[in-house]
Order: structure tokens, then C-alpha cells, then sequence
């Protein structure tokens, strides 16, 4: 019945002596003692209250209890939290643990540090209602970056006059605490710490206020450890993690210096070899590149109208280039579906089918015999699979398919396994009504950037180029609308 | 069968019929339940029944669980008839009959249930603790009362409605500061439309450039006259005898008030903050005196720490102070003199108008007056039997008002080691106190809470102000003496227009306890700190306003979080300049 139970009663009436305590007796003290602990904690949360806190200590008991005129507990004095034990053979009977200790060691042992003094410290909360980006302030809101001042920003600031501007023995004058924060992280990203530790430098670096001045000391910084350090992936990794970090922390104005840090996160993406020895996970560095360059593009977008055009012409001539090396080509795709399903409309896949019937040889193994590079190629294979999937993926969920369907797509859909066999392929139900629907398609794909595209058409030529295992890249319920 | 049973079983009934009826009726319907609950549960502590008590009580607590929530904590270890005695809640709930307002039509459909039932029970507890007053045979609709007034038992609804006719004079003090400021101002208008007079004789002659000149002054003496026309508050002669301010005083704080930045919502003001390090959790309170020079701390192990912040350096006030740490290295962290002489943590500090002296309440139930420039203790006012929980000094100085765990609020002077008055009336603990502007009244906070109003002269109660739903823990009075504001433990606050006594607006937002309220020296902002590690800045506009159109726009300005720091209290300058003071808590890692 009350929350007390009558066993903690016996054990407390032992605890001083009273060894023969009747059953009833204990039942009966039970609920009383209940209530007159829920009284005395009451006016502990009232003592509590009062020291402006909204942690209730042993002192504010003592407190209560002798509001009550009740002797207080002794022996609780102490800072730590207790530690209560369960008793053995009871199932909800608790005692505090008290260690027994010895004198003498306490007396021999070195004296303990003396905790640090109370003192005050003064700083500006806020300055006009508005909230100083100083260390002793919580970290600006994002929300509240003003983003006409970052506008107001660039367009004085052309790229090249920056780097004069730059280059000028300029006097930079940077705290003591910056250069020490800066020689830390650099210290930390080009040694290769352990990963907790480079979580908290990322993470530091991502919301940290006042970071400002050390921008272009670390866009420099990213530019020179990546033409140093090609060949280390894990170097590579933790650079470009700085850099979105730098691009993540709403403190930072980076535009001004984005055409600096650019480069470098384009080598990332498609350079020829990353990380060295061969069969090193750079895929994985690529991939993540990508999404930085879409995340730089789609932020400072407005700021930069020509930062994508840039980006997207550099992919571009990586993707078209047949000398360029797979490496290469699978950064450019993997960068071009980053940013956008219509930039895959636009730019893949017009060029697909030529570029398809490039790669296949490359990977049969027929044709192909080194391995590494047949192994290359099916990676572009699917970087290819994968954007023309989400494309599709994305474009029905924009705009539905008509009800329109192509008069022999059942068949096609089922029927057709063969890749390359996409020409000399003879069915059943007539070779002019097939060419006729080769040609439609053909021309889905070349006009795959137009807005009135049928959607139908072009899963339908992607499952001709990629065969079946296409499907998969696209989620079956939309398709069923337009396939089935 | 079993009469405990049936207690269960009619409530849950009746609580159906309520749930299944029409929404319309539904809101006022609901307000019976409380009421009736909590009386089914001490009737079946008083009758013994403790198991099905409790049982009875768990399973329709968490009903009344958000608006009751305080109440329900105290009542649920009531679990013996003894204890239905001796428990506040309990006794206040047995011996006042609650209020609940219904339409007619609402009060029939409950009464025709109730018999048709033959709910013998109900109809009993609604008859004999309950007071339904079936207003208007109107539309529900039309009841717009807040449902606070269900909670609140019928006496003390009776004593606030007689209390809240009595007349209070709200107008700001004839002498004191701000009326020498206005007045000087206006002696100075005056000279300069002599002046101006003057002038134009001679302009006539002189050239363009004298033109430009004029017009300036023109501009600044229409903005510094349209001020004082802005606010027609009446002006009172002091009902007690005032101290006199040294003249070096008067000069410094008109001084101030001239140089005072005007702010609104626009201009937001600067904030400084004072963060306390290393407290270890044993700051009890902080006080920060008017123009920001001294800071004194009251802690748990009885000592009060005084920072004097000039001598220091950084934020001078005064020039001259500051020049002896020039050449010192500028540190952050200062020392402090430390005052020794209560016997138990102390609750509350205050310093004096004029900085020279600070008062500390303490749990050892007294008051101890210290000198900040002697940094002694200069005298020990006993009176309080219990702790005190707050004190503050009148605007002028030399008066001040104690709070305390008693029930009691104390008004005492200086020179007095026997307190003036004593106002007795709240049902719990006086949690805190505030003067009013004119020095004629002091507002108290209370644990039961209410907030009152009480004239200083004769000692009695003139306002109750009830709505707050947890313990009252600061209060501020706004500088034309119009309105009050007051936050609680749940981090609401609310503005009261002290001469209806109704509630303004509630301002909601912050989450924690509102530990601290101050308005700005002309009233147009509103600042609050709370444990939940924010400064807000509350838009109250000026007052003059509201007399003519009844929507006072008050709303959030600016939240000021910090880093893990509640803010204890915090101050507006006579220069508009807000101090805040909090200890440093940063949250241990789990």
C-alpha cells in the first residue's frame, strides 16, 4: 500500500534495537513514515528553490529537517553520490555502501589539489541586443547569420583580385590562441589522430564562432596537403572533412574563398589515382567528395551563379574524354548525379548509349584482361545505373506517367536480357513494330533534358542499355504505373 | 457491497457522463471533476480506507496531472486520517468550499444526473465542499472565466474580490528622483525657449549659419519635451518620512537619468554579464548593485562575497577608480572580500540605492546590514522566526522588506532593530518582495501562488492577485508605478495592472524558474532571467499608451542564451545598461 514497505520498518527498528517489533505495528508505521518523508522532501525542494538550484542536495534535507526541529543526518556531507546496495536475500531492501577507512592512510596520504577559488568573470551577453560572437557566448544561432551581409560580400570580389589581395604582406593579426588552435588541428589532421579525437577537430571546426580569421590560413592549408598528399587516402579523407566542416559552420563567411578551396575538392573527385597503391578504397573518398560538391553548389549557389556551370564543365570533359582513366570517369558521374537528377537528364544521359557500348567491352572479360581495370569499369557501370535509377526515381515522383503505354513494352520488359544483343534482337511480335520502338526510344534518351520527355520511354531504353538489372535502381511501385 | 468500492465506481461514472457529453457543455463540466476527485480521496482517507485511497488516487491522477500537479505531489502521501489535519493542502481544501461557475443549462444537466443516478455519494461531496453558481441562462460560450478560478476555494475568492475594491494610489513619489529629473528638464526647456526668444532678435540680423543652429536646438528641445508630456502620471506626497540623498548622490543619478539611452523595441539594450566560476553549486544568490560597480554573492556556507568590479578595471563606471588598474595586467578573474557573520546559507542580498551598504537575509532567520565601504558588518535586525527567504531595500534606501518562510513579510528601517510592520495573510511562505515605486506598497510572492499587495502605512492587504499555477520567485514593479510583473517556478510570467488587479498578458516562453525580473529605467522593456540559462527581453511599451487602446502589445523581443549559466538576477543601470549574474553550472557528462 504506501511506498514504504513494513520490512524497511523492521530494519530500521533493529538498526536501534528494537528486535521484537510486531508485524502490525510495522504496517501500521509504514504509510506515517511515508508521508512524513514526502513532507520533509517537500520543504527540502522549497530549501532548494530558494539556493536557486534544480538539483536537490543532502544539505537542503538537513535544511528541511531542521525547519522541522529534527536533528539532521550527519555523515552525508560529502559531494559524491551514494552508493546503495541491494541486501542480500531482500528484493527491495537497499543500504548505503560505507567504506570502512583507514585513518592512517587518510593522514599519510599526499595532500589533495585545494579546489579552485570562487571569482567572477565579466563579459558582454550582448551589445545592443545583439549577441557578440565571443567564446563565452553560446554559438550564434544559424538561423540568425545574416545572409545580405554575405551577399554584400562577394560581388566586389572577383576571384583573381582576391588572390592578390591575398598575397599582399598584409598584416593578419591573428590572437595567440588562433595560431595555437590552428598548429593543434593542422598537427592533428597530418599525423592522423584517432578518430574520436578527429571528430571532436571536425566538430570544432563546424560550430565554433570566430573561426573567421583562420579561413584562408586553411583553405591554404587544404590546397597544400592535397598536391602533397595524393597518395594518402586517409590525409585526403581528413582534409576534405575539414573543408565541409569549414563549409558547415554558419559562423564562417567561405565564399571568398571557395575559388581557393575548389580545386582541391575537384581533385578529390576525379583525379586519376587517389591513395596510391592500387585497390585502396578511394570510391569511397569519391563519393563523398561528390556530395561535398553538391552541398557547395546548392549553399553558395546564388552567391556564385557561375560555381556550378564551372563544376559541371570540368565533370563534363572528365566524363566525355575516352583517354580519361575509369577513376576518372566513375568522379565525374558520381559528381554529376550528386548534383541533380536534371543535370543526369541533361548531361548523361544523352551521351549514354554511346558511352555504354565504350564500356562494355572494357568490362567482359574477354576484352578486358587486367583486372583492376575490368573491376574499374563495373564500378562506372553502376555509378551509371545508380544516377539513371534515381533520375527516374525522381522524375516519377514529380510528374506521374501518363496513362499512354507503349504498345510492346510487356513484352520488352520481360522478354529482353541480353545487353548488347539491343539491334540484332528478333521477336515474335514483329521486327517493324520493334524498330519503330528502338527509334522512339533512342530518342527518349537524346532528348532525355526535355521537359515533356515520357518517362515510360526512358526506363524503357535504360532497360535496353542496362538490361534487367536495372530494375532494382528503380522503386517497383512507381514503376508498375508505367512498365506493367 | 463494499462503501470504498463505490467511491471508485461512482466517480468513474460520473467522470464517463462527462467525457460522453456535448463538447459544449463538456469544458465547464470538466471543471467539477477536480473538486470532486480530491474529495473522494480525503473522504476515503478519513474513512480509513488507505489501500483503495491510494488505488483510487493512481488511477485518476494523471487526469488532473497538468494543471494540478503541486497540489497532487502534496496530497498524495496523505494517506492516514491524522494526516488529512495536518497537511496545509488538505486542511484549506476541507474547510473552503470551491467556487465552480457553470450556465443554467450546464447545472441542470448535472443535477438531473446526479439524481437520476441516485449517485448518493456525488450528490453529497458536490453539496457539501462545492459551490456551483449557475450564472447567466446563456450560452456557455459566453463564459470566457479562466479555469484557475475553479481551483481556488470560495473564501479566499470572496476576500479577493473585496480586497481588489480598495483604492491604491499608484502614482510616482513627489521628491523623488525621476520628478527632480523632470523637473529639471523642464526648468531647462524653459530657459531655452527664454534663450530661443532671445536668439531670434538677434538671428533676424545674423546670417544662415545661426538658422541651422536654432533648428537643432529646436529638435533637441522638442524631444526632450515630448517626454515628459508622454507621461502623465500623477505625483504623491510620501506617506513616510523619506531619507535625504547627499547632494554628490542627487548630481551622480541625475547625471545618470540625463545620459539614460532611451530604449524600446528597437533599441535593445547592452547586456554585461557577471559569471560566478567554481561555485561548486553553493551560490544561493547574487545582487548586483545600481550602477554595476559592486557584486555580491550569498552562499550555502553563510558568507557573503563582495567583487567590487571598478577597482578591477573593465566595466568603469567611474573614471577615477579605474585609473589605479591601468597599469595593472587586465585579468579576468578578481578577488573579493569576503563578509562572515550569518549562521545559516544565505537566501537574499540586496545593496542600498546608493551602493554604500548591503543587506542579507539568511536561514539563520535574521538580517545582517554590511557596509561595502567599511566591509563590516554595521547591525543584525532579529525578528523573523523562521528563515528569510528575501530582502530588499525601498527605492529611496533607508527602508526595507523581508520575506519569509513564516507567512510573514516584514518592513523595517535602518535605524530599527524591531521591524515596522508586519504583514500576515498569506496561506504559505513568502517567497519574495518588491517595492512598489512610490514607496507606499510592497508586493509579495508567495508558495501559495499569490501575490499581494500591501500598503506600507497601515498594514493591510489591498490587492490579491491570483493566477499563477506554481510558487511565485520574483517579482518587478514598473517605473511609472502602473503595472508589476511577476514569474513563477513553471518559468511563467505575468503582467499585472495593479488597479484593476487583473492579469495583463501572461509571457510564456521561458522553461525553467524565472529567478529574476527587472523592467528598464523608463519601462518600455522588460527583462527576465531564468535557470533555464536565458535573458529575455520582453516588449512592454510604453504605458501611456494602454489607457487609450486596450491591446498593449507585449511580446518576446530577444532571447539571450548562455552558456550553461542561470541567471540569478539582473538589473537595469540608471543609464539603461543591464547587468545579469548567474553562477556557471555547466551540466556534468553522464
Amino acid at each position: 500500500m504506501s511506498i514504504v514497505p513494513k520490512e524497511t520498518i523492521h530494519v530500521i527498528a533493529q538498526s536501534i534495537g528494537i528486535s521484537n517489533l510486531h508485524d502490525d505495528v510495522a504496517a501500521a508505521l509504514a504509510p506515517d513514515v511515508e508521508y512524513r518523508m514526502r513532507e520533509i522532501m517537500q520543504e527540502a525542494i522549497k530549501c532548494m528553490r530558494h539556493s536557486k538550484r534544480s538539483v536537490l542536495t543532502t544539505d537542503d534535507v538537513n535544511t528541511a529537517l531542521s525547519l522541522r526541529n529534527v536533528e539532521p543526518l550527519y555523515g552525508f556531507a560529502s559531494g559524491d553520490p551514494l552508493r546503495f546496495r541491494r541486501a542480500v536475500g531482500h528484493s527491495d531492501l537497499f543500504f548505503i555502501d560505507d567504506r570502512e577507512l583507514d585513518c592512517k592512510e587518510i593522514t599519510e596520504a599526499p595532500l589533495t589539489k585545494a579546489p579552485l577559488d570562487t571569482a567572477v568573470m565579466a563579459h558582454w551577453l550582448a551589445i545592443e541586443g545583439i549577441q557578440p560572437a565571443i567564446p563565452e557566448n553560446v554559438p550564434i544561432d544559424p538561423l540568425s547569420a545574416p545572409p545580405e551581409v554575405k551577399k554584400s560580400d562577394i560581388p566586389g570580389l572577383k576571384p583573381d583580385q582576391m588572390t592578390v589581395d591575398l598575397k599582399l604582406p598584409v598584416k593578419h593579426v591573428l590572437s595567440r590562441e588562433l595560431q595555437l588552435y590552428f598548429e593543434k588541428i593542422t598537427e592533428l589532421i597530418v599525423t592522423g589522430a584517432d578518430d574520436v579525437l578527429l571528430k571532436d577537430v571536425f566538430a570544432s571546426l563546424a560550430t565554433d564562432s570566430g573561426l573567421h580569421p583562420l579561413v584562408p590560413y586553411f583553405t591554404q592549408f587544404i590546397a597544400d596537403e592535397v598536391t602533397r598528399g595524393l597518395n594518402d587516402l586517409p590525409l585526403l579523407f581528413s582534409l576534405m572533412r575539414v573543408a565541409r566542416s569549414l563549409l558547415l559552420n554558419p559562423h564562417i563567411h567561405i565564399e571568398p574563398y571557395l575559388h581557393q578551396l575548389m580545386p582541391s575538392v575537384v581533385t578529390c573527385l576525379v583525379a586519376k589515382r587517389l591513395g596510391g597503391k592500387n585497390f585502396v578504397n578511394h570510391w569511397e573518398l569519391r563519393d563523398f567528395t561528390a556530395t561535398l560538391i553538391a552541398f557547395i553548389c546548392k549553399r553558395f549557389g546564388h552567391a556564385y551563379y557561375n560555381l556550378q556551370t564551372r563544376v559541371t564543365k570540368t565533370l563534363l570533359h572528365a566524363f566525355l574524354d575516352p583517354k580519361r582513366a575509369m577513376t576518372q570517369h566513375y568522379g565525374a558521374v558520381k559528381g554529376i548525379a550528386a548534383l541533380g537528377s536534371k543535370l543526369v537528364r541533361l548531361l548523361i544521359l544523352p551521351n549514354l548509349e554511346v558511352y555504354i557500348n565504350l564500356l562494355l567491352p572494357e568490362m567482359s572479360s574477354q576484352d578486358q584482361a587486367n583486372e583492376l581495370k575490368r573491376y574499374e569499369a563495373i564500378r562506372v557501370y553502376g555509378a551509371l545505373q545508380a544516377a539513371a535509377g534515381n533520375c527516374i526515381y525522381e522524375m516519377l515522383q514529380s510528374a506521374p506517367p501518363s496513362k499512354k503505354k507503349p504498345a510492346n513494352n510487356k513484352s520488352q520488359s520481360t522478354t529482353r536480357k541480353d545487353v548488347d544483343g539491343d539491334a540484332s534482337m528478333h521477336e515474335e511480335d514483329g521486327a517493324d513494330d520493334k524498330d519503330e520502338g528502338v527509334k522512339r526510344r533512342r530518342r527518349a534518351l537524346s532528348e532525355a533534358w526535355k521537359e515533356d520527355v515520357e518517362v515510360g520511354d526512358l526506363i524503357n531504353s535504360l532497360v535496353d542499355l542496362f538490361g534487367e538489372g536495372m530494375l532494382p535502381f528503380i522503386p517497383m511501385r512507381e514503376m508498375s504505373k508505367c512498365i506493367l | 457491497d463494499n462503501e470504498a468500492g463505490r467511491y471508485k465506481e461512482s466517480y468513474s461514472k460520473l467522470r464517463n457522463w462527462v467525457h460522453s457529453s456535448l463538447d459544449l457543455y463538456k469544458t465547464e463540466l470538466l471543471r467539477i471533476l477536480y473538486p470532486v476527485f480530491v474529495h473522494c480521496y480525503m473522504e476515503l482517507v478519513a474513512k480509513g480506507f488507505a489501500q483503495e485511497a491510494r488505488e483510487f488516487f493512481q488511477s485518476f491522477r494523471d487526469d488532473h496531472q497538468p494543471q494540478h500537479i503541486r497540489d497532487l505531489q502534496k496530497l498524495e502521501g496523505v494517506i492516514t486520517p491524522q494526516h488529512l489535519q495536518e497537511n496545509e493542502t488538505a486542511c484549506t481544501l476541507q474547510e473552503n468550499k470551491v467556487h465552480v461557475k457553470m450556465c443554467q443549462y450546464s447545472f441542470e444537466l448535472l443535477l438531473q444526473y446526479l439524481q437520476s443516478t441516485e449517485s448518493m455519494l456525488m450528490l453529497g461531496i458536490v453539496n457539501s465542499h462545492i459551490n456551483l453558481k449557475a450564472v447567466l441562462p446563456g450560452q456557455p460560450a459566453a463564459l470566457v472565466d479562466d479555469d484557475e478560478s475553479s481551483s481556488l476555494p470560495a473564501k479566499v475568492q470572496a476576500v479577493v474580490e473585496a480586497t481588489n475594491q480598495k483604492e491604491i494610489h499608484w502614482g510616482i513619489l513627489e521628491g523623488s528622483l525621476e520628478d527632480k529629473f523632470e523637473k529639471q528638464i523642464a526648468a531647462e526647456l524653459e530657459k531655452a525657449d527664454a534663450d530661443k526668444d532671445a536668439e531670434t532678435d538677434e538671428a533676424k540680423k545674423r546670417a544662415a549659419d545661426g538658422k541651422v543652429k536654432r533648428v537643432k536646438r529646436d529638435k533637441a528641445g522638442k524631444g526632450l519635451k515630448a517626454e515628459p508630456a508622454a507621461r502623465s502620471v500623477p505625483r504623491l506626497k510620501p506617506e513616510l518620512t523619506m531619507p535625504l540623498l547627499t547632494d554628490d548622490f542627487e548630481r551622480q543619478a541625475l547625471d545618470d537619468l540625463r545620459n539614460r539611452v532611451k530604449l524600446g523595441s528597437t533599441a535593445l539594450p547592452s547586456v554585461s554579464c557577471y559569471t560566478f566560476v567554481n561555485t561548486n553549486n553553493s551560490l544561493n544568490c547574487a545582487s548586483i548593485s545600481a550602477d554595476g560597480a559592486y557584486l555580491a554573492g550569498g552562499f550555502s556556507d553563510s558568507a557573503i562575497k563582495l567583487w567590487d568590479m571598478v577597482k578591477m578595471g573593465e566595466p568603469s563606471m567611474y573614471s577615477d577608480a579605474g585609473k589605479q588598474s591601468l597599469n595593472k595586467r587586465p585579468t579576468s578573474i578578481r578577488h573579493y572580500i569576503r563578509l562572515v557573520g550569518h549562521a545559516g546559507p544565505v537566501y537574499g542580498v540586496d545593496f542600498s540605492p546608493e551602493g554604500d551598504s548591503l543587506l542579507s537575509a539568511s536561514g539563520d532567520c535574521t538580517i545582517r546590514l554590511w557596509s561595502t565601504r567599511l566591509n563590516a558588518n554595521l547591525a543584525c535586525y532579529k525578528g523573523h522566526n523562521y528563515p528569510v527567504w528575501d530582502v530588499q531595500y525601498s527605492p529611496v534606501g533607508h527602508y526595507f522588506a523581508s520575506a519569509s518562510y513564516d507567512r510573514t513579510a516584514r518592513v523595517w528601517s535602518m535605524d530599527r532593530l524591531q521591524p515596522l510592520r508586519i504583514m500576515a495573510g498569506h496561506l504559505s511562505d513568502v517567497d519574495c518582495v518588491q517595492w512598489h515605486v512610490n514607496c507606499n506598497y510592497i508586493a509579495t510572492g508567495s508558495s501559495d501562488k499569490t501575490v499581494r499587495l500591501w500598503d506600507v502605512q497601515t498594514g493591510e492587504c489591498v490587492r490579491i492577485f491570483t493566477g499563477h499555477r506554481s510558487m511565485i520567485v520574483s517579482i518587478a514593479m514598473s517605473p511609472d508605478g502602473l503595472f508589476m510583473a511577476s514569474g513563477d517556478e513553471d518559468g511563467a510570467i505575468m503582467m499585472w495592472d495593479l488597479a484593476s488587479s487583473r492579469c495583463v498578458t501572461p509571457l510564456l516562453g521561458h522553461t525553467g524558474c524565472v529567478w529574476s525580473l527587472a523592467f528598464s529605467g523608463e519601462g518600455s522593456i522588460l527583462a527576465s532571467g531564468s535557470a533555464d540559462n536565458t535573458v529575455r527581453l520582453w516588449d512592454v511599451n510604453g504605458s501611456s499608451k494602454v489607457t487609450a487602446d486596450k491591446t498593449r502589445r507585449l511580446r518576446l523581443l530577444k532571447t539571450l542564451p548562455t552558456k550553461s549559466t542561470p541567471i540569478y538576477t539582473l538589473r537595469f543601470s540608471r543609464r539603461n545598461l543591464l547587468f545579469v549574474a548567474g553562477a556557471f553550472s555547466p551540466s556534468k557528462g553522464h
